[in-house]
């Protein structure tokens, strides 16, 4: 039942937030609320064994008989840690939102709360339809946290990244109907599960890119490389972090980026094992340039958030450059820059957010000298910027390191381009940080009229989790490792003959 | 030919003599009232007291699989799905008639005996097995129709649409009778049941029976809307008063599909690859120029209108699915529930509509749907919720129904129509989401109409709700569809 209490819990809080009659109360129950769902995630966290690579703590029940269809909740070495940082994030989002969500603040509230089930539920399912609802559901909310409390083009982005995100999922369902007429080619009786899929053999050919296995593969990759989003279907996540709020940018730079990511090790390399590492050049390349073509064009923006927007288009190339090298190396570096990117990337928006509140304003020619003002904030943004360009004690060094060494021993090539973006990446975020912080005090900074105000008590509450995380992440990576060891092993040793096992 | 009837004839056809006679009470009553109006609402309670006992009596004799009138109608499993989603609906639309401007007033009563009227010629066309039988249902349900467009108090939209469904109609009636004669000609008989064994082999061999059978379908296709016989539709959808719309959209459809769905269960599809391959494209075609013209429309029930074209084409996949499938009665079971979800969100759309339409003139446009959300939360929630459930996003109701007609699909191999389904599900996204974003995202001083439309809200509250839950729950609902084919 834990799993399942986890999952539709927020859906609970998004109705108990919708009739609260107090208005003035709100946040103040999301966020004990949202407190309550991290407290009772770290039981899973408690319960994990770290020694088995089987699914975990599964709930299985028939859903749509007639088509194999079941509701099947697991966790494990893989989507652990992802779960984990679904429940962390939520409170420091809603406690970060307090000031900058000022209307319909029910609805936002709600809107968290589903989006929460929504991509807790995209973790957790391990039956394709199952999923599949989860994965949908996940666009609603965010679609209105962008179009209702987003910037100026919100309207414009919303419908972006709704559509973007549906062209590549409806196709996904079309595979995954096929699937399931091939698991009752294979068993006798369709299924939806995951654990059924991963039997089936699908038949391979290699130098075409028309034979089953590798349409499959495409169907599937092109649904989750349009979320991550693998260059060149990048182009709705500038739009969507720009316009949305500070809040819906967190969440999604933190964690629905990841659920492509984490999709291609769940599903797409264990599924089409051949096709993946046939089309592996195709992915690796596609990655590195997103690497270079990210870092090249956050260097020139005039907008830190779009800046930072771009930074992720780089960023999630490594992730998807670690996990098309298939081995322990490049995935646990995958596995674990997914952690480290929704630490420091959310923790970046957040810390833009609170700047935009006080200034209203983004643009980095406007800053300059903000250093001497706030001095708290500035220390803060500091170690973020330093975490996300991968400053050896923080948490970005360990896993941009582990993909790195992870791709110099599989495809050394990819390594020389790659490298490139470590450089790039310190040069536009230090230059930025020059920029704003340091030099003469920009127009903004410099309004005697309107003194800037320096972090107060509950913006520190909400950086200081993440910068504990920040170090902690980066001094003692094996805490976190030693859970995702075994499943990364088992995925790399098995990845032609994958399955996963249920541990009663 | 030795013609007799018999009690258990009668009984079988109990629901159409019941609706028939509860059809003649407003009036009557109007007549020995000297011609006064009687109470609109007691009128409605009338006709629904109709609709509801013929409810009950179809699903008590409807569904067993007998024939009636000498093999004229059958009652099998079709006939009993498609004849409670169709009552339903005209349930439906019947109380958004009772509180709609344009139709409610001084001659509701005569409203109610034609919608009540139209819902018999429903029933007999989902029943009918004899293509004449078919033909009989057709123009009873049409005419009631064609007069209850033109009754509008509205002046002159409604007056052109009515005459324009008209013509348009009579013309599909011509080619399906001009089919019929063909098919006459051919086989000696009009009944599906004499020629059900051969027609895969006459399609081959013969080619005026083919001819009469494409005449046959693409009547159908005119009463379906199936592009390019498509051109009626935005129209009427748009001059017919809302009710209307919503009991065209849903009822109207839903019984010329099963009439279409028998016609095709003679599996004419496996013997002719032209007329396959021809209706596909008629389904791709469809998809596409429904979506694509739902696009540009600014007027909200026009655009309904042209989604209602697309819903059109995947229904048309499920058809031809079922048409050639030889693997039990998945496909028709998925037609049917397509149906059943397309007409709960159809209704509440409409009824959304109708709420927003402060006199019987006004038309809705998407701009006056700005700003709705802050004013009636509520209603601007559950039209979100049928927006989602119309471009088939999960979990609504609309996702499943999808989910099980392209799975249909897939089933037989046409992955290729499963692909150009979700492809327009994509393009249709795009103007599903627009009235959200006007409702939530901009400001504005939308408006429903000044008088309490309470029964209607009733309607949108009722298919909100079940397009939430059965969705969820719609495992059970197919099963028991398709177990009752096979029985």
């Amino acid at each position: 039942m834990l799993l399942s209490t986890i999952l539709f819990l927020p859906l609970i809080f998004a109705l108990i937030v919708l009739i609260w009659p107090q208005d003035k109360t709100i946040r103040h129950v999301a966020f004990g609320l949202s407190i309550v769902e991290f407290i009772i995630s770290l039981i899973v966290l408690k319960d994990f064994d770290a020694s088995s690579a089987q699914l975990q703590m599964i709930e299985k029940h028939m859903w749509i008989e007639r088509f194999g269809i079941q509701y099947f909740l697991g966790v494990d070495g893989i989507s652990l840690w992802l779960v984990l940082l679904t429940t962390f994030l939520t409170p420091i989002i809603i406690l970060a939102s307090w000031n900058s969500i000022d209307t319909k603040i029910k609805g936002f509230h709600a809107a968290m709360f589903v989006l929460q089930t929504a991509m807790l539920g995209t973790f957790l399912a391990i039956d394709a339809i199952f999923f599949y609802v989860f994965w949908e559901l996940s666009l609603i909310p965010m679609y209105f946290i962008v179009g209702i409390w987003g910037g100026a083009r919100r309207i414009y982005a919303t419908i972006k990244f709704f559509i973007f995100t549906m062209i590549g999922s409806v196709l996904m369902l079309v595979a995954i109907i096929y699937l399931m007429y091939l698991t009752q080619q294979a068993s006798g009786h369709m299924s939806a599960s995951l654990l059924e899929f991963y039997k089936v053999k699908i038949p391979f050919v290699g130098g075409s890119i028309l034979n089953l296995q590798s349409l499959l593969f495409f169907a599937f990759s092109l649904a989750f490389a349009i979320k991550v989003p693998v260059w060149p279907v990048h182009t709705w996540l500038p739009d969507a972090h720009v316009e949305a709020p500070t809040p819906g940018s967190v969440i999604l730079a933190g964690v629905m980026l990841k659920m492509g990511t984490y999709c291609f090790l769940r599903w797409v390399i264990p599924l089409f094992p051949d096709a993946a590492e046939y089309w592996a050049w195709l992915f690796l390349s596609l990655g590195v340039i997103g690497i270079i073509y990210g870092a090249l064009v956050a260097m020139i923006q005039p907008d830190i958030k779009k800046l930072v927007a771009y930074s992720s288009v780089s960023h999630m190339g490594y992730i998807i450059v670690g996990m098309f090298v298939f081995n322990h190396f490049g995935i646990t570096g995958s596995l674990y820059q997914m952690l480290n990117h929704g630490v420091s990337t959310g923790a970046l928006f957040l810390l833009i957010g609170m700047i935009y509140e006080r200034t209203h304003s983004r643009e980095i020619s406007k800053y300059g000298g903000l250093a001497g003002v706030l001095p708290i904030f500035t220390i803060f943004f500091f170690i973020i910027t330093l975490s996300s360009i991968a400053v050896p004690m923080t948490n970005g060094f360990i896993g941009e390191f582990l993909i790195l060494l992870g791709l110099h021993k599989a495809q050394p090539v990819y390594v020389y381009f790659a490298v490139t973006g470590v450089v790039l990446g310190a040069a536009y975020m230090l230059w930025m940080f020059k920029r704003v912080f340091f030099g003469e005090k920009g127009e903004l900074v410099k309004d005697e009229k309107h003194p800037l105000k320096d972090l107060s008590v509950r913006e520190i509450a909400v950086l200081v989790p993440l910068v504990v995380l920040v170090f902690w992440m980066g001094l003692f990576p094996n805490h976190f490792l030693d859970l995702t060891k075994s499943s990364v092993n088992h995925l790399v040793t098995n990845k032609n003959k994958y399955y996963l096992e249920i541990k009663e | 030919m030795k013609i007799d009837i018999g009690l258990a004839d009668l009984i079988r056809i109990s629901p159409m003599i019941a609706i028939f006679l509860a059809s003649l009470i407003p009036l009557t009553s109007k007549l020995f009232n000297s011609n006064k109006e009687p109470s609109n609402l007691i009128t409605l309670i009338q006709g629904l007291g109709g609709l509801i006992i013929g409810l009950v009596l179809l699903t008590v004799v409807g569904g067993s699989g007998e024939t009636a009138f000498n093999k004229a109608l059958i009652f099998d499993s079709l006939t009993l799905w498609m004849g409670i989603i169709a009552i339903v609906s005209a349930g439906a639309a019947l109380i958004m008639m009772y509180e709609n401007f344009s139709t409610n007033g001084n001659q509701f009563s005569e409203l109610v005996f034609l919608a009540l009227n139209s819902v018999v010629g429903m029933l007999i066309l989902v029943s009918a097995l004899d293509l004449l039988t078919v033909f009989i249902g057709l123009e009873l349900m049409s005419l009631s129709l064609y007069l209850m467009i033109g009754m509008s108090h509205e002046e002159k939209l409604s007056k052109e649409a009515a005459f324009k469904y008209f013509v348009l109609g009579s013309f599909a009636s011509a080619i399906f009778l001009y089919g019929t004669s063909f098919i006459y000609g051919t086989t000696g008989s009009t009944n599906l049941v004499t020629f059900m064994q051969e027609a895969v082999g006459l399609v081959q061999t013969n080619r005026l029976f083919l001819f009469g059978i494409s005449f046959v379908i693409l009547g159908f296709c005119f009463k379906v809307s199936i592009a390019p016989f498509h051109a009626w539709t935005p129209d009427v959808y748009q001059g017919a008063p809302t009710p209307h719309t919503a009991f065209m959209a849903t009822a109207v459809k839903v019984v010329s599909f099963a009439a279409l769905l028998r016609v095709i269960a003679t599996k004419a599809l496996v013997g002719s690859d032209g007329l396959f391959v021809v209706l596909q494209w008629l389904a791709v075609i469809t998809m596409l120029v429904g979506n694509l013209g739902a696009i540009v429309q600014v007027n909200l029930k026009r655009m309904l209108a042209y989604s209602s074209i697309a819903h059109s084409g995947y229904i048309l996949v499920g058809v031809i699915t079922a048409g050639i499938s030889d693997k039990g009665f998945f496909g028709a079971s998925s037609v049917i529930f397509y149906l059943f979800s397309y007409c709960v969100m159809t209704i509440g759309t409409f009824a959304i509509v109708s709420i927003l339409e402060k006199s019987e003139d006004h038309l809705v446009t998407l701009d006056s749907l700005k700003g709705l959300a802050s004013k009636k939360p509520l209603h601007a929630f559950c039209f979100s919720l049928f927006l989602i459930s119309l471009a088939g996003l999960p979990p609504a109701l609309g996702f499943f129904g999808k989910f099980y007609l392209f799975n249909a699909a897939v089933g037989e191999g046409l992955i290729w129509l499963a692909v150009w389904g979700v492809i327009n599900s994509v393009i249709s996204v795009y103007y599903y989401l627009k009235p959200m974003v006007l409702m939530y995202m901009t400001e504005g001083e939308a408006e429903i109409a000044g008088h309490s439309l309470n029964a209607t809200t009733v309607t949108v509250l009722a298919s909100a709700v079940f397009i939430a839950i059965l969705g969820v729950l719609s495992g059970p609902i197919f099963t028991a569809v398709e177990k009752s084919f096979i029985n």
